[in-house]
C-alpha cells in the first residue's frame, strides 16, 4: 500500500463533510418551505393539548402532561425526519434521481456517500428537537438547560438514519416505505414512552417497549430536560449506538451492491 | 516509453449469466484519445464504469486494471481524484442549480472557495455555459446537461478524461462543439477514454480505438488506418432489390456484396468499375462514396447480414 501521508484524494473528514454539504445546501435552498414548519408544529401540538387534552389529564408520572409531552415530542420529531431523510429521500436519490451515481464519479466512496447522509440525518434531527425545545422553553413547560438535550435528538437521528437505510435497503419499490411507517415507527410513537410512560404498560409490551429503538432515546431525553438523572441514560446511549452499528453496518454493506453494479 | 495510462489485462464482467466483458484488454498511453466502439449492449459502458470503480470486475479469473498504476478495486479514489467522468446517464443534482452543481463537486475535490470560483467561471465559460450561471438544471437542454457535466469533470483539472457516449441524442451543433474541445483538451496533454456509437465521433477524435461486441474486442488500431486495412475504400448503395437486379449480372467477382434489407451495398477497390456499373442505374436509385468507419463497423460486428452471391 501507498503511504497515507501521500494520499492524493481529501481525507475521510473532508470527504464526509463534502456530502453533508452537499444536503446541506439542497435543504436550505429551500429555507422557508424547510425551514419553518419545524417551528410550527410543536406550537399546534401544544395548542391542541393546551386547549384540549390537559382538562382531562393534567398529570403524567408526576409532572404536568403538557411537560411530560414536551420532553418526547422533540426525539420523535428527530426520528420523523431522519426517517424521511434516509427512506423515501435516500431511495429517490439511489433510483430515480442517480444523485449517487452522479457523487461516484467524484472521489468518494460508497462509506463516504452513507456515513455522510447518516450524519446529515443526525444534523437535521439536532435542528428539528431543538426547534421543537425551543418552542416549548418559550412557553415557559421546559428550563432553558433543556436547549442542550438537541444532542439527543442528533443522535436519534443517527440511529433511525441507520435503521432506515436498512431499510431501504431491501426496499425496491417506493411504496413499501408504507409499512416502514405505519407499521415500525407510528407503533413506536406511541409505545416508547412518549404518550404516555412505558411503565404502565403491560408486562408483554413492557418488555417489548425496551427493545423499541425510540425509548432509548427519549428517556434520556427526558432526563436531560427534566435534570433527573441516573444509571440507565448509560444503558440507554449504548442501546442507540447499539441499534445504530447493528443496523447502519449491514445497511452499507447491502446498499454498496446496488451502488456498484 | 512512459507507462500507459490505462492498462487493462484480460478483464471479465458477468452479470448472473450474460458475460458482459471477456477477456478484454487494451493499454491507453498518455495525451491520446481512446475509444471503445461497440453497439449497444457490448460492454462500453461497463468497461468505462470498471475502470473508475463504479463496477467490479469480476475476480475469477484474475483480470488486472490499473489507472495511473492504481488499481479501481483498491484505490478508486486516487484514481477518481485524478479523473475526469462523464457517465452515460446525465446525472446532474436536479435540486440545484448550475453554478451549485459545480461548487458541490468543487468540495468533493477539496478546492478552496476562492479557486473554485475561478475554475467555475472559467469552465462555463469555457463550456459556453456563462449566461446559464444561475439556471436551474431542468431549464437546460440536453446539449447543455451534457456541457455542464463535461465541466464538472473538468473541475479537478484531470489528467484523465473518461467519457460514457458523450454526444448521444444532441445535435449537430453541440456535436461538434464538444468534439472541438475534446481536441482542444487532448492538445494541452489530457488523455481522454470514449465510448460512442457513432463512426463520425470516433472518426474525427479518435487516435486509437477498439471495436467491441458482445463483450469482446474484434478489431484494434487507428480508425483511418483501420478502414485503410479492412476495408475497400468504395462503396456502392443500391436502394432497392428490382436496381439491383438489373446490374447484378454486370458486377464481377472482385466486389463483396452485403444485403440488408432492401439495401444492397457493393463494395469494391475499383472506383471507376463501380462508376461504370451505376451508368445502368436512375438517379436516386443509388448513392456511390468512399467507404468509412460505420462500414467497417457494420462488418466487424455483423449487424447487416452477409451473403456473397
Amino acid at each position: 500500500m501507498r503511504s497515507s501521508k501521500q494520499q492524493l484524494y481529501p481525507p475521510f473528514t473532508k470527504r464526509i463533510s463534502g456530502v453533508w454539504y452537499r444536503h446541506y445546501r439542497v435543504y436550505t435552498k429551500s429555507l422557508i418551505s424547510n425551514g419553518l414548519p419545524p417551528f410550527l408544529e410543536p406550537l399546534i401540538f401544544l395548542a391542541g393539548i393546551g386547549l384540549g387534552m390537559s382538562r382531562y389529564i393534567s398529570e403524567m408520572s408526576g409532572i404536568p402532561y403538557v411537560t411530560f409531552l414536551a420532553t418526547g415530542l422533540p426525539i420523535t420529531a428527530a426520528m420523523f425526519t431522519s426517517a424521511f431523510e434516509c427512506s423515501y429521500g435516500t431511495f429517490i436519490r439511489l433510483e430515480f434521481d442517480k444523485v449517487y451515481d452522479g457523487m461516484l464519479s467524484a472521489p468518494l466512496g460508497v462509506n463516504d456517500l452513507l456515513i455522510g447522509e447518516i450524519i446529515w440525518a443526525g444534523t437535521k434531527g439536532l435542528f428539528f428537537s431543538f426547534a421543537v425545545i425551543l418552542v416549548v422553553a418559550a412557553f415557559g413547560l421546559v428550563p432553558l438547560w433543556s436547549l442542550s438535550a438537541p444532542v439527543i435528538g442528533f443522535l436519534t437521528g443517527v440511529m433511525f438514519a441507520a435503521i432506515s437505510l436498512l431499510i431501504t435497503s431491501f426496499v425496491t419499490n417506493i411504496n413499501h416505505f408504507n409499512f416502514y411507517f405505519t407499521g415500525f415507527l407510528s407503533p413506536m410513537f406511541f409505545f416508547s414512552g412518549v404518550i404516555f410512560p412505558i411503565e404502565n404498560l403491560p408486562p408483554v409490551l413492557r418488555v417489548a417497549a425496551e427493545f423499541f429503538p425510540l425509548t432509548h432515546s427519549v428517556r434520556p431525553a427526558r432526563a436531560l430536560i427534566l435534570g433527573d438523572f441516573s444509571a440507565v441514560i448509560f444503558y440507554d446511549l449504548s442501546a442507540v449506538a447499539l441499534f445504530t452499528v447493528l443496523t447502519g453496518w449491514p445497511a452499507i454493506g447491502r446498499l454498496r451492491k446496488r451502488i456498484i453494479k | 516509453m512512459s507507462e500507459p495510462v490505462i492498462k487493462a489485462v484480460r478483464v471479465n464482467k458477468c452479470y448472473g449469466n450474460v458475460r458482459a466483458v471477456k477477456n478484454l484488454s487494451f493499454s491507453v498511453p498518455e495525451s491520446i484519445c481512446f475509444g471503445l466502439l461497440g453497439p449497444n449492449g457490448a460492454g462500453k459502458s461497463t468497461m468505462m464504469r470498471m475502470i473508475y470503480g463504479a463496477s467490479d470486475r469480476d475476480c475469477e479469473p484474475a483480470g488486472e486494471i490499473s489507472v495511473f498504476g492504481f488499481d479501481p478495486q483498491i484505490e478508486p479514489l486516487a484514481i477518481k481524484f485524478l479523473s475526469g467522468v462523464v457517465p452515460q446517464e446525465n446525472n446532474l443534482d436536479e435540486e440545484l442549480n448550475v453554478e451549485q452543481n459545480l461548487y458541490v463537486f468543487c468540495r468533493f475535490y477539496n478546492i478552496p472557495r476562492p479557486e473554485a470560483r475561478h475554475r467555475i467561471d472559467e469552465l462555463l465559460h469555457f463550456m459556453e455555459l456563462s449566461d446559464k450561471h444561475s439556471a436551474r438544471i431542468r431549464e437546460l437542454s440536453g446539449g447543455m446537461k451534457r456541457r455542464l457535466i463535461i465541466a464538472r469533470a473538468l473541475l479537478n483539472k484531470p489528467k484523465l478524461l473518461i467519457l460514457d457516449e458523450p454526444t448521444t441524442g444532441l445535435d449537430p451543433q453541440v456535436r461538434h462543439l464538444i468534439w472541438d474541445k475534446l481536441r482542444g483538451l487532448k492538445r494541452q496533454g489530457m488523455t481522454i477514454l470514449l465510448t460512442t456509437h457513432y463512426m463520425e465521433e470516433a472518426f474525427h477524435i479518435c487516435d486509437n480505438l477498439i471495436i467491441m461486441n458482445k463483450g469482446e474486442k474484434r478489431l484494434e488500431g487507428n480508425p483511418q488506418e483501420l478502414v485503410k486495412k479492412h476495408i475497400e475504400p468504395f462503396v456502392l448503395e443500391i436502394n432497392t432489390p428490382e436496381a439491383y437486379s438489373r446490374i447484378k449480372p454486370s458486377l464481377q467477382q472482385n466486389t463483396r456484396i452485403d444485403k440488408n434489407g432492401g439495401t444492397v451495398k457493393v463494395f469494391s477497390s475499383d472506383q471507376l468499375f463501380l462508376q461504370k456499373a451505376v451508368s445502368r442505374l436512375n438517379p436516386g436509385e443509388y448513392f456511390l462514396r468512399q467507404s468509412n468507419l460505420e462500414d467497417l463497423f457494420l462488418k466487424i460486428t455483423g449487424s447487416s447480414l452477409n451473403a456473397v452471391q
